[in-house]
C-alpha cells in the first residue's frame, strides 16, 4: 500500500516596520501594520480562500477518503482574526469537515529550539493552547519551524508526552541514499519520524511553473505516473508513506492561479483517489498502519527544508543574523525576569524566523529566493531596522 | 561679473562634501554680487541662475531660452563615487603620460590649451564606462547650453567637470579656474583609475588658476600632478550656520560616539570600528557607537561589527538625508573622523557646530585650521582610544571641549572665502591675462 500524507504550512510573520535610529524613544510602532495587512489580503485572495474552498470540496466529495494536515502558526491566526475574519472562518470550516489534522509547532514560527529551550517549550505550549482554543483540536504530531530537526530535539520533546510523531526533511545527508518512503524512529526510540519526499514535494512547490525545467509543463497524469512508479520500490509488502510537505502559499501565491496549479492539484487528487493501492492518510494515522518496525535514524546536525543546504544557513549563516537573534533572546530573557508583560509579546514576535531569513546574504539561486520573499531592499536594511527596534526595547527594559 | 559654475553635486543632490561646499561658496559669492550660472549633470538640458542668496538655496532651472523649466524636480544621472568598473591601463596612455612634460609657463599665469589636449580628452571619454560616459554626456551638454549664456569666467569643481571646463576655455578663450575638492589619490587611497588621474592632471595643469581646499591637497597635486605652486591658491572650506541653533537630544543613556561619512576606504570607517572594538574591550562602562552613512564597505563593516556579538552597541544608520545628518550629530557626544586622506573634511565643522567633541586625523585639510580638536594620525587607534576614555572619565573636560568647538566654528565664514575667490576672479578677468 502507498499512503500519501499532505501537510501544508500556513504562516505569516509580523514584518517589522522601517524603524529608523531616530525613531528610538519616539516611536513604538515596531511592526509594519500596513504592509502586513496588504500582504495578508493579497495572499488571502490568491491562496487561502480559493485553496480552502478547493480542499473543502475535495474532502467532501471524497467521502472522507481525502485528507490533509496543516500547521498553522500563532502569528498567522492573530493576523487572520485581525485583518481577515473571513479567512479565519474558512479555516474553521475546513477543519470541521473532519478531513483535516492540525499539527503542533512553535507559536511564533521561531528558531527557539536552537537558541533557548525554555522559550521553545513555552512557544510550543502556547501553540498547543491556541489550537485547542481555536479549533478544539489536541495535536499529537509536531513539526518544528521549517522542519528543523536534530536528535536532541527528540529528547526535548519528551517533556510533551502527547507528541508521538514528528515531521522532518528527507534530506540526502541523513538518508544516505535510502528511501524517504519508510518512516523512521528517532535515535532515542521516542518518536516516529515522517520524512518529506523532497523531490515530489518540490516538483509542485518550486518547479511546477518553471519553464526552464525539463519536465515543464507538468500534467496531473505525468505526476500521478511518478507517484505510481514509487510502488515499484515496495519490498516484502511493506507499506510506503509518501510525505508531500509544502507551504500552503504554493497554491495561488508561489505558483500563480494562471499557472493552472489549482486545476493541477484537483486533478492529481481525483486521479489518485481512483487508485486501489493508494490511500490518503493523516500524519497521526501512520502509527496504526505500519506493518513493520521502522529503522532508527540519527540526525546529529540540524536539518531543515530550507535552501539547497537544508540546514540552518537560511537563518544563521552570517554574523548579522547571529547577533540579531542572540540579542533578541537575551532581551526576551531579561523581559521575563522583569516580568515586562508589555514587552514580552513583542520580543516573541521578533523571534519569528522570517526576520532572520531576510538578513540572509547567501547568493546564487537561494539568494534569489530570499530576495523574492523579502519586503526589504537588502539584508543590511532589515538588520538596521531590527537592531533599532531592539535598542528601543532595551531602553524600555531599563525603565 | 558672471561666472559659469560647473559642478556634479548641489543640494539636494549630494553624495559627499562637494555639494555642501558649492552651496556655501555660491551663496556667499551671490551675496557679494557675483552672478552665477550653474550646470549640473541633469538629464534635461538646463542651467541654474544664482543671482541672489535666496536663489543659492533654491536655484531655479532654466532652459536655453532662459524660460523657467517645468517640471521640477529634475532627473539626475545615477552616479556615485565608486571606483568605476572596467578600469585598465592602456600602453598608449602610459607612453603619453611618460613623454609629457608639465606645460611651461609662458607668462606668469597663462596656460594655452594645445589642441592635442582636447583630442586626448575626447579619446579618454570614449571609454565604455558608466561614469566616464556620463562625463562625456555632461561635457556635450555644457558646450551646448553655454552657447546661450554670457559669462566672463569658468569655475569647474572636481575632475568630473574639468573636461567641460577645458573645452569651454579653448572655445571661448576665457579664464578657467579648476577647484580641487578631492583627488583620485584620496578616493582610491593611492593610485586610482588611470583615466581619472589623467583628467585631473590635464584639468589642473591647463587651467589658469587652481583652487585647493587645503595645503594638504595642494601638496598632493604639486607632488603627483606637477602643478606649478604659483598657480595654486588654497581656499579652505567654511561653515554655513543653520537657520536654527543646533539642539542636542539624548536617545541613549550612555555616551554616543559617531562616525559620519561615506563608508569608503577614504573615510576610514574600518579604523573607527577598530577603535570601537578597543573601547569595548578596555573601557568598563557602556558606550554607544554610531556608524552613519552608506557606501560599498557597509556589508563588510556590518558583518565585522555584528561578529563581536555586542548586540546593539555598534549601530548603523544607512544613508542619511540632510535632516537626518543633523539628528545624528544632535544625539552624539564625540565625533571621530579617522580619514586616511581627507582633502578637507566638512564633517568636522558640522560636528563642531553641533557641540560635539572632535577627533580628526592629521591627514586632513581641516586639521590645518581648527584648534579645538584632537589631532591624531589616522592609524593611531591607541591614541584615539586614550583621548576618548579621558574625555568620558572627565565630563567637565568633555563639556569644555564641546563648547570650545562650537564657539570656534563660528569664525569659519563663507563670506571670507568668497572674498578670496573673488580676488582670484578679478586677477584673471581684469588682467585679461589668459589670452595670448
Amino acid at each position: 500500500m502507498l499512503y500519501i500524507i499532505f501537510y501544508f504550512q500556513v504562516h505569516q510573520p509580523f514584518r517589522i516596520s522601517k524603524y529608523k535610529i531616530f525613531d528610538i524613544k519616539d516611536l513604538v510602532v515596531y511592526f509594519d501594520e500596513e504592509l502586513n495587512k496588504y500582504i495578508f489580503n493579497k495572499v488571502s485572495e490568491r491562496c487561502y480562500l480559493p485553496a480552502n474552498n478547493l480542499f473543502k470540496e475535495l474532502i467532501e466529495a471524497s467521502d472522507g477518503r481525502f485528507k490533509i494536515s496543516f500547521s498553522i502558526t500563532g502569528t498567522f491566526i492573530e493576523q487572520a482574526k485581525k485583518y481577515r475574519p473571513d479567512v479565519y472562518e474558512s479555516f474553521l470550516d475546513l477543519v470541521k469537515t473532519g478531513g483535516v489534522e492540525l499539527l503542533n509547532e512553535t507559536y511564533y514560527h521561531s528558531l527557539s529550539s536552537i537558541f533557548d529551550l525554555n522559550e521553545f517549550l513555552e512557544q510550543v505550549k502556547e501553540h498547543e493552547e491556541l489550537i485547542k482554543r481555536e479549533f478544539g483540536f489536541i495535536p499529537t504530531v509536531f513539526r518544528n519551524t521549517e522542519l528543523i530537526y536534530f536528535d536532541k530535539l527528540s529528547d526535548i520533546l519528551l517533556s510533551l508526552p502527547q507528541i508521538k510523531t514528528v515531521l522532518i526533511e528527507g534530506a540526502d545527508k541523513i538518508l544516505k541514499g535510502e528511501s524517504p518512503l519508510y518512516p523512521r524512529i528517532s535515535y532515542n526510540h521516542a518518536h516516529l519520524l515522517l520524512l518529506k519526499h523532497y523531490k515530489l514535494s518540490d516538483d509542485i512547490a518550486f518547479r511546477f511553473s518553471d519553464k526552464a525545467w525539463d519536465q515543464y509543463p507538468l500534467t496531473a497524469e505525468k505526476y500521478v505516473s511518478w507517484v505510481k512508479n514509487l510502488t515499484l520500490i515496495e519490498r516484502e509488502g511493506k507499506n510506503l508513506y509518501l510525505n508531500l510537505f509544502m507551504d500552503y502559499e504554493t497554491f495561488g501565491e508561489h505558483q500563480w492561479k494562471e499557472s493552472g496549479i489549482f486545476e493541477f492539484i484537483k486533478r492529481v487528487i481525483e486521479l489518485l483517489l481512483k487508485e486501489k493501492d493508494i490511500v490518503f492518510l493523516l500524519p497521526s494515522e501512520v502509527n496504526y498502519t505500519l506493518n513493520y518496525k521502522p529503522k532508527t535514524i540519527s540526525v546529529p546536525e540540524p536539518t531543515s527544508w530550507a535552501d539547497i543546504e537544508r540546514d540552518l544557513s537560511a537563518w544563521l549563516s552570517n554574523s548579522l543574523q547571529w547577533n540579531a537573534m542572540k540579542t533578541c533572546y537575551e532581551l526576551l530573557k531579561k523581559a521575563k525576569e522583569k516580568e515586562r508583560k508589555d514587552l514580552i509579546p513583542i520580543l516573541k514576535k521578533l523571534t519569528t524566523s522570517d526576520h532572520f531569513y531576510y538578513m540572509c546574504i547567501k547568493y546564487f539561486q537561494d539568494g534569489d529566493v530570499h530576495k523574492y520573499f523579502s519586503p526589504y531592499s537588502s539584508p543590511e536594511e532589515v538588520y538596521r531596522y531590527y537592531m533599532n527596534i531592539l535598542s528601543d526595547i532595551e531602553e524600555k527594559l531599563e525603565e | 561679473m558672471k561666472v559659469l559654475m560647473l559642478t556634479w553635486e548641489y543640494p539636494p543632490f549630494i553624495v559627499g562634501g562637494l555639494g555642501v561646499a558649492c552651496h556655501g561658496l555660491f551663496k556667499a559669492l551671490a551675496e557679494k554680487g557675483i552672478k552665477i550660472y550653474m550646470i549640473l549633470p541633469t538629464q534635461e538640458k538646463v542651467f541654474f541662475e544664482i543671482f541672489s542668496s535666496w536663489e543659492a538655496d533654491y536655484p531655479t532651472a532654466k532652459k536655453w531660452d532662459k524660460k523657467h523649466f517645468e517640471p521640477v524636480p529634475l532627473k539626475f544621472y545615477e552616479f556615485h563615487y565608486l571606483e568605476p568598473k572596467g578600469a585598465y591601463l592602456s600602453p598608449q596612455l602610459v607612453s603619453i603620460i611618460k613623454k609629457w612634460e608639465p606645460p611651461k609657463l609662458k607668462t606668469k599665469i597663462l596656460y594655452e590649451i594645445p589642441t592635442e589636449v582636447l583630442e586626448r580628452l575626447n579619446f579618454l571619454l570614449s571609454q565604455e564606462n558608466s561614469l566616464i560616459s556620463k562625463v562625456r554626456t555632461y561635457t556635450e551638454n555644457v558646450i551646448e547650453i553655454s552657447k546661450n549664456l554670457d559669462f566672463n569666467l569658468i569655475h569647474a569643481h572636481d575632475w568630473l567637470t574639468y573636461t567641460a571646463g577645458l573645452f569651454l576655455k579653448k572655445f571661448y578663450r576665457i579664464p578657467l579656474v579648476t577647484h580641487i575638492h578631492a583627488t583620485e589619490f584620496d578616493r582610491a587611497l593611492g593610485f586610482g583609475h588611470p583615466i581619472i588621474h589623467e583628467i585631473e592632471y590635464l584639468g589642473l595643469n591647463f587651467s589658469d588658476r587652481v583652487i585647493a581646499v587645503s595645503k594638504y591637497t595642494s601638496n598632493i597635486i604639486k607632488e603627483h600632478y606637477k602643478v606649478s605652486g604659483e598657480k595654486i591658491k588654497v581656499v579652505y572650506n567654511a561653515f554655513l550656520p543653520p537657520l536654527e541653533k543646533p539642539q542636542k537630544f539624548k536617545k541613549f543613556r550612555e555616551p554616543v560616539i559617531l562616525f559620519l561619512g561615506r563608508l569608503t576606504i577614504q573615510k576610514g570607517p574600518g579604523i573607527f570600528l577598530e577603535f570601537a572594538k578597543k573601547i569595548i574591550n578596555t573601557y568598563g562602562k557602556k558606550v554607544r557607537f554610531l556608524i552613519a552613512g552608506a557606501g560599498e564597505m557597509e556589508r563588510h563593516l556590518m558583518l565585522e561589527a555584528a561578529s563581536l556579538g555586542m548586540g546593539t552597541q555598534i549601530m548603523f544608520t544607512g544613508f542619511l538625508t540632510r535632516q537626518e545628518v543633523e539628528s545624528a550629530l544632535s544625539m552624539s557626544d564625540i565625533v571621530v573622523m579617522p580619514s586616511p586622506s581627507e582633502p578637507f573634511g566638512l564633517v568636522a565643522l558640522e560636528a563642531m557646530s553641533f557641540g560635539c567633541a572632535l577627533i580628526v586625523s592629521k591627514q586632513s585639510g581641516v586639521s590645518e585650521i581648527i584648534e579645538n580638536a584632537y589631532k591624531v594620525d589616522f592609524w593611531d587607534v591607541e591614541k584615539m582610544v586614550n583621548i576618548v576614555i579621558d574625555l568620558l572619565e572627565n565630563p567637565d573636560k568633555l563639556k569644555e571641549s564641546q563648547e570650545k568647538a562650537q564657539e570656534e566654528v563660528q569664525k569659519f565664514r563663507w563670506s571670507d572665502r568668497a572674498e578670496e575667490v573673488i580676488g582670484i576672479y578679478r586677477e584673471l578677468v581684469f588682467n585679461k591675462a589668459c589670452f595670448i
